[in-house]
Formats: structure tokens, C-alpha cells, sequence
């Protein structure tokens, strides 16, 4: 399930109080998705009692971001058949290794971001993926062409 | 808390598909978790009453096994999908090999085991 | 990965992948690159679940069951060879040897599954092409009545829809048309989104007939929208390519007729091959063995010298044709429907198998033998009938081959 500013949003105090260090609770929900400020930094949040149900909710629905790459690609092993299809369309895979990934066979380096082990993808670099770094763009290309739902993204 | 479906059976087309979870290995955990399985749609499954992980017996031509639910859009609308194995062989005649009729229902047992499969086949 | 990598060929599917990498632990494969999760069991789990020699339910030493096969074979009136979907065509022949010295029935599992659209490819009623030519040059994709994303893992991202081509290098995207017609929404169906077309089929006559009619000009019953898109598709490029599975086999109903006549309507306004997309690793390769041989690709009989209905397996059994039978390499209590499996509980059955299975625990006989591409090599025949070599793991002594040159014994 993607994680998104707005759900993030709605369950933060709402006051734009600043203490967080963002001018507004939805600047600093950005940041949250982003994972460019921890919950903690919220402090009226863990302070004030009567916030205690939103947190708990907000603790819950972030526990995903843990567990994410750096990209915010999420891989659920035990939904991926192997088929590879994911490996075979990243287009930095296509760039990197043409004559291997790109052409479907096995691959020609190590130098990728997935690769299919045992039956099951794995990630290997996730800093050469696109949704990586300065020029980053919301690539979905792999997990479009995951019929499983094996590989998701925080973001959506 | 019984539930009224309990008592209601339900008409549907059985499709037979093969599945890329189910190893070559049959005595495996993983063969039986994923050959021992009903796939229906959610909407479907509102419908009729049943829920995921259910176990629901499914009969054809006076013969049932017990299968768990799982919900899944792979399923087709109007009834439930098994994968390809000694269940859905069992279900089967030649006539409608890879897609036949069979009454639902939810089950108070357990998963129906090969082994009362292979006994029934001796017997 | 370099150039001195060791590629061995997984033969869990008629993909028959020959690129995975394999890193060894002693005699155990610790980790398998490539191969999809189907494969890599195979390879992870060599050794589990393993078959045993035995004689009615009772461990015994292997010559015992060997000889106590060879017995039962030479006293069969009627005997029945069945399987060998999973097994090289060097094993292949012996069987088919075999059967001809006992004038015995031979037959896989194509009979209920894709060998009559083998047996068109080969007799060259349908116009086919080969995965390489696909991968460089195919347009339409076009997948019908099979779902490879879970039968046959790898085909779309090795050999069809994703990998770029010496023609197709842009992608998927914009470089080929998917189509997959289905009667639910498989996962590969999932997979149709832009550019492509899902043609959700409840009767796949009706399509058939749709693409004749709107390749004549005239008003389909129904899928009006999707015949003349995918036909406009077509037209596009020089060569598109259909896949049949299970799914178009059943509901063609046998009109097999009407199928050809679809295809040679398609090749007159586009270019249009065909490739079975059948499951079993070396199922084409009996077809194309036994056809070699007596000019039919299943269900055959080495009595009469004909292939027929009647010489299909589960018919001979259903029939209670036959006293004895030999199944290789196939589970058949796992496929075929109860009351053929119940008879096969009844006659004589043995069972060659590397792995235990359901049919092995209700046969008389059971003899062990090497699993391919882990056990043995030789040859198989790729779904769009390319001969493979198998490079497997290991080389064991006790193979298939080894074993029906024993059977074979009786009648030398
Ligand atoms: S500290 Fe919390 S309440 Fe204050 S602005 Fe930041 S997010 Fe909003
Ligand atoms: S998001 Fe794009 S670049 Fe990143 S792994 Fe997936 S396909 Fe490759
Ligand atoms: S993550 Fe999905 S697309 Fe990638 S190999 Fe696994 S099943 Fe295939
Ligand atoms: S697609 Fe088939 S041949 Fe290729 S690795 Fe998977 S099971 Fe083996």
C-alpha cells in the first residue's frame, strides 16, 4: 500500500506549530515520505496526550518506510515467481547491460539494481535506480510489469 | 457465530489454471499451501458469503475435496479458479477437463489431504 | 558473467532456459541466478522428495526392481508407455524402441494438451517461427487461451514481449502490441496496458470467427472492436506471432478447420506465425521424435501402425484396454481426471521417476532414475522447436536412458 502526504497529513495536529522545524504539518508530511524528518521530530505529537490515538495510527501506517529501500521500493519476496520481467524492463538495466538484461538473458554484470536469485528478486544497488538522487523521476516501469504486486513503491 | 451461508450451496464454473508457486516437489510445504486453493473475486466472495481463508468444500459428480479461500482477481466473475493438481484431478471428468460446474459451500472440516486422495484411488 | 561463465539449461518448463548461473556447495546448488522460482526449486531441491525402488509399496535394491519391471513387461498382452514429457529424446527413442518390440501403445501428455497444434506446426498446416525471430522482429504479441506468467515464468521476459530485438530495440512500450485472450483476467493479462488489448473470451470460436469475418468485410456476432483492432495491429509490421495454449485447444472444440482458416485469412492481410505454448520441457520432442518415426505425433498404437483416439491413454485406460502400463517422467494421478488414475491403481503400472509423486504411491513397480538438467543432459525441444542441448549439473550413470535400455532388455 503506497504511503502519501495527504493520509500522513490528516493524522498530524494540524496546528502548524513549527516546532518540527517545517512552516506547515503538510510540508513536514512530505518530508516524512521523502524520510527527510523522523516522526519524533514532531514533538506535540508524542507530547500531548491527547494526540496519543493519531500516533499510534501514524507509527503503524509509517512502519513500511523501515522496511523500504532508499528509492522507497518495497520487494515482497514471497509474492515474486522469478519470472524476471521487472529485471528485463528497467531501463537502466536496458542502458547498462544491453545484451544481457535488456535482451532477456541473464545478466552480463553485477553493476544492477535487481537480479533474480533463487527464484526470487532481489535488490542489489538501488542508488543507480531513477527515483534515486538529483535528478530523480517517478519511474514505475518495474513494478507495472509485476502482475504479482511483488514490488511496490512507499510513494505509490 | 454461524453463518447463514453455512446451509447454502452455490452453483459455480470451475476454471483449472496453472499456478508458478507450486514446486516440483510435492511432499513440500509449499506444494500443498498453494495446490489446496479456491481463488475467488472479492465481489464474488461478498456475495456468496465466503472469506478469505474460508475452507469451503466443493463438490461435482458426487465427489468433494475442502480447499481454503483466497481472494483474487485472477479468479474469473462468476465462480472459482484451482490450480492445476491432484485436487482439481480429482474434481474432474474428460468432459470438462479444464473448466467445469460444481456446488460451493463452507465446510466445517479441515483441508481435504492427498493421502485421502491416493487411499480413495486404492479403494 | 564473464566470458568463462558455466551456463546449465533448467529444463522445469518448454522455455528451457539455458542461461543459469549455478554456484556449488559440494553437491549442492547454493545459489541459482536467473532460473525463476519454479527452476530454482529444481536445482535448490535436487535432492528431496526423491524417488526409491520399489515393488508393490515394499523398498527394494534397484536390480530387484528393474528385474521385477522387465517381468511384468514381458508378460503383457496389451502395454501401455505413457509420459516421457520431462525426459531427452535420447530416452525418448528407447521408449519408442521398446514400444515397437512389444507392439505396444506410446503416448504423452500432448494427446490431452497441445499435440494436435504440434502436429499442424509440423505438418506444416500452420505457419510457424522461432523465439529468436520473434525476440528481433515480432510485433503482436498475441497470447491465446495460456497464461505464461505462471506456466511458463520466463517466456514473455526471455523470449517475447520484453526483450529488445535487433529490430525492436525501443521496448515494449512502443515496439510491440500485447494481446492476450483469456477467459479470466490472468496475471499475464494483467500486463496488458498501454498498447495492448485484453479480449476477455467466453467462447473462443466466436473470435475465431470474428477475425475471419472482419478480414472479409462483414459483421461479427460478436468482438466486432477487438478483431479489427488487433488486425489493424497486424498490418503494422511484417511479422506478428500468436500463441495458442490449453485454453484455445479447449475451445476450439476440435474445429481445428476453422483455427487454419483464421490463420491463413491473417496471413493474407498481415504476416502471422503460430507457436504452441504448451508446458512440458520436452513434450514437442516426443511429438517430433514418434512423428519422425511413423509419421504421428501421439497417441499412437505400434500394433495397428496408426495413431488414433482410441490409443490415447486415458481413453486406453477408461477402455480398460491394457494390462500393463510404463509410465516415465509424468505424474498422471496429479493430472488426469479420478476415474482414470483409479484404473491405474488397478493394472500394472510402473512407474520410472526421479522424484516420488502421487502415481508413484499406487504403483506396482517403482524405479528411480536422474533428474534433467540436474542429472542428465541430452536433447530437448524447445516449445517453438529449437533443439537444445541440456547442460546439466551432473552426469549420473543411472538415467533414463540407462534405465529403458534395461526395460528394452525384454525384447532385444
Ligand atoms: S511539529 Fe507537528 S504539529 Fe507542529 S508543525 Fe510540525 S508537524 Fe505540525
Ligand atoms: S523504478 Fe525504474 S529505475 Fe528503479 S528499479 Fe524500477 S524500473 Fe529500474
Ligand atoms: S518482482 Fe514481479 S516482475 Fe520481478 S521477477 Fe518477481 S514476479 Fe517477476
Ligand atoms: S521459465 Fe521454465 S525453463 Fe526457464 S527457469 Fe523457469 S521453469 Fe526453468
Amino acid at each position: 500500500m503506497a504511503i502519501t502526504p495527504m493520509e500522513i497529513y490528516k493524522l498530524l495536529p494540524k496546528t502548524n506549530c513549527k516546532k518540527c522545524g517545517e512552516q506547515t504539518c503538510m510540508s513536514f508530511a512530505f518530508k516524512l515520505v521523502n524520510r527527510e524528518r523522523k516522526l519524533e521530530e514532531c514533538t506535540p505529537l508524542f507530547e500531548e496526550e491527547k494526540y496519543a490515538r493519531q500516533r499510534e495510527k501514524l507509527i503503524e501506517y509509517l512502519k513500511p518506510l523501515e522496511e523500504a529501500t532508499e528509492t522507497g521500493l518495497i520487494v515482497k519476496e514471497e509474492l515474486c515467481v522469478g519470472c524476471g520481467n521487472c529485471v528485463v524492463v528497467c531501463p537502466v538495466h536496458v542502458e547498462k547491460d544491453p545484451y544481457g538484461c535488456g535482451s532477456g538473458l541473464a545478466p552480463k554484470t553485477d553493476k544492477l539494481i535487481l537480479k533474480v536469485e533463487n527464484g526470487v528478486v532481489h535488490v542489489l544497488d538501488m542508488d543507480m535506480c531513477r527515483r534515486y538522487g538529483k535528478n530523480r523521476v517517478l519511474c514505475v516501469v518495474c513494478r507495472e510489469n509485476c502482475p504479482t504486486d511483488a514490488i511496490s513503491f512507499l510513494e505509490g | 457465530m454461524m453463518r447463514f451461508t453455512k446451509f447454502l450451496k452455490v452453483e459455480v464454473d470451475v476454471v483449472v489454471a496453472r499456478n508458478a508457486f507450486i514446486p516440483d516437489n510435492k511432499s513440500s510445504k509449499e506444494y500443498l499451501e498453494n495446490v489446496a486453493i479456491a481463488f475467488m473475486q472479492e465481489e464474488f466472495a461478498k456475495v456468496n458469503g465466503f472469506k478469505e481463508n474460508d475452507v469451503i468444500k466443493i463438490t461435482s459428480k458426487g465427489r468433494s475435496v475442502n480447499l481454503k479461500v483466497k481472494i483474487s482477481d485472477i479468479a474469473h466473475e462468476k465462480g472459482i479458479l484451482i490450480p492445476n493438481g491432484i485436487y482439481a484431478s480429482y474434481l474432474t471428468s474428460f468432459d470438462g477437463f479444464k473448466r467445469f460446474k460444481a456446488e460451493i459451500e463452507l465446510a466445517d472440516g479441515e483441508i481435504t489431504k492427498p493421502e485421502e486422495i491416493i487411499e480413495k484411488l486404492k479403494g | 558473467m564473464s566470458g568463462n561463465t558455466e551456463y546449465y539449461t533448467c529444463a522445469g518448463c518448454s522455455c528451457l532456459c539455458d542461461d543459469i548461473e549455478i554456484d556449488l556447495d559440494g553437491e549442492n546448488a547454493k545459489t541459482v541466478k536467473t532460473a525463476c522460482r519454479r527452476g530454482s526449486n529444481i536445482f535448490l531441491e535436487y535432492k528431496e522428495n526423491r524417488a526409491e525402488p520399489a515393488i508393490e509399496g515394499r523398498k527394494v535394491e534397484f536390480e530387484e526392481a528393474i528385474k521385477k519391471a522387465q517381468e511384468l513387461i514381458e508378460k503383457s498382452k496389451s502395454l501401455a508407455i505413457y509420459g516421457m514429457d520431462t525426459i531427452p529424446i535420447e530416452a525418448q527413442k528407447v521408449a519408442i524402441e521398446l514400444a515397437e518390440g512389444k507392439e505396444a501403445y506410446i503416448d504423452n501428455s500432448s494427446s490431452y494438451c497441445l499435440g494436435d497444434f504440434v502436429e499442424m506446426v509440423l505438418k506444416k498446416e500452420l505457419p510457424t517461427a522461432t523465439f529468436d525471430d520473434v525476440k528481433d522482429y515480432a510485433y503482436v504479441i498475441f497470447y491465446w487461451g495460456v497464461d505464461p506468467h505462471n506456466s511458463l515464468p520466463r517466456h514473455m521476459s526471455r523470449y517475447t514481449y520484453y526483450p529488445r530485438g535487433k529490430k525492436r530495440q525501443r521496448g515494449y512500450e512502443e515496439d510491440r502490441y500485447l494481446v492476450v485472450a483469456d477467459i479470466r483476467k490472468s496475471h499475464t493479462a494483467m500486463l496488458v496496458a498501454k498498447n495492448a488489448r485484453f479480449i476477455q473470451v467466453d467462447d473462443d470460436l466466436k473470435l475465431v470467427d470474428a477475425f475471419i469475418k472482419v478480414i472479409d468485410k462483414q459483421m461479427p456476432e460478436k468482438y466486432a472492436d477487438d478483431a479489427v483492432r488487433v488486425i489493424r495491429e497486424m498490418q503494422k509490421a511484417d511479422f506478428n506471432v500468436i500463441m495458442g495454449g490449453l485454453g484455445l485447444r479447449y475451445g476450439l472444440k476440435g474445429n481445428y478447420e476453422k483455427f487454419k482458416e483464421m490463420i491463413n485469412k491473417m496471413n493474407e492481410v498481415a504476416k502471422v506465425y503460430f507457436i504452441p505454448a504448451g508446458c512440458h520441457a520436452n513434450m514437442r520432442g516426443f511429438n517430433e521424435v514418434l512423428f519422425e518415426k511413423t509419421g504421428f505425433v501421439n497417441k499412437y498404437s505400434f500394433k495397428d501402425g496408426e495413431s488414433s483416439l482410441d490409443y490415447a491413454f486415458f481413453e486406453l485406460l477408461k477402455n480398460d484396454k491394457v494390462d500393463t502400463t510404463l509410465i516415465i517422467g509424468s505424474d498422471p494421478v496429479n493430472s488426469l481426471p479420478f476415474e482414470i488414475s483409479k484404473k491405474l491403481a488397478k493394472i500394472n503400472t510402473i512407474v520410472v521417476d526421479p522424484r516420488k509423486s502421487f502415481t508413484t504411491q499406487i504403483a506396482k513397480v517403482v524405479i528411480p532414475s536422474a533428474i534433467s538438467g540436474v542429472e542428465q543432459g541430452g536433447t530437448m525441444i524447445r516449445s517453438d522447436g529449437v533443439r537444445v542441448k541440456v547442460n546439466s549439473l551432473f552426469e549420473r550413470e543411472i538415467n533414463d536412458v540407462y534405465v529403458l535400455e534395461r526395460l528394452k532388455e525384454v525384447v532385444a
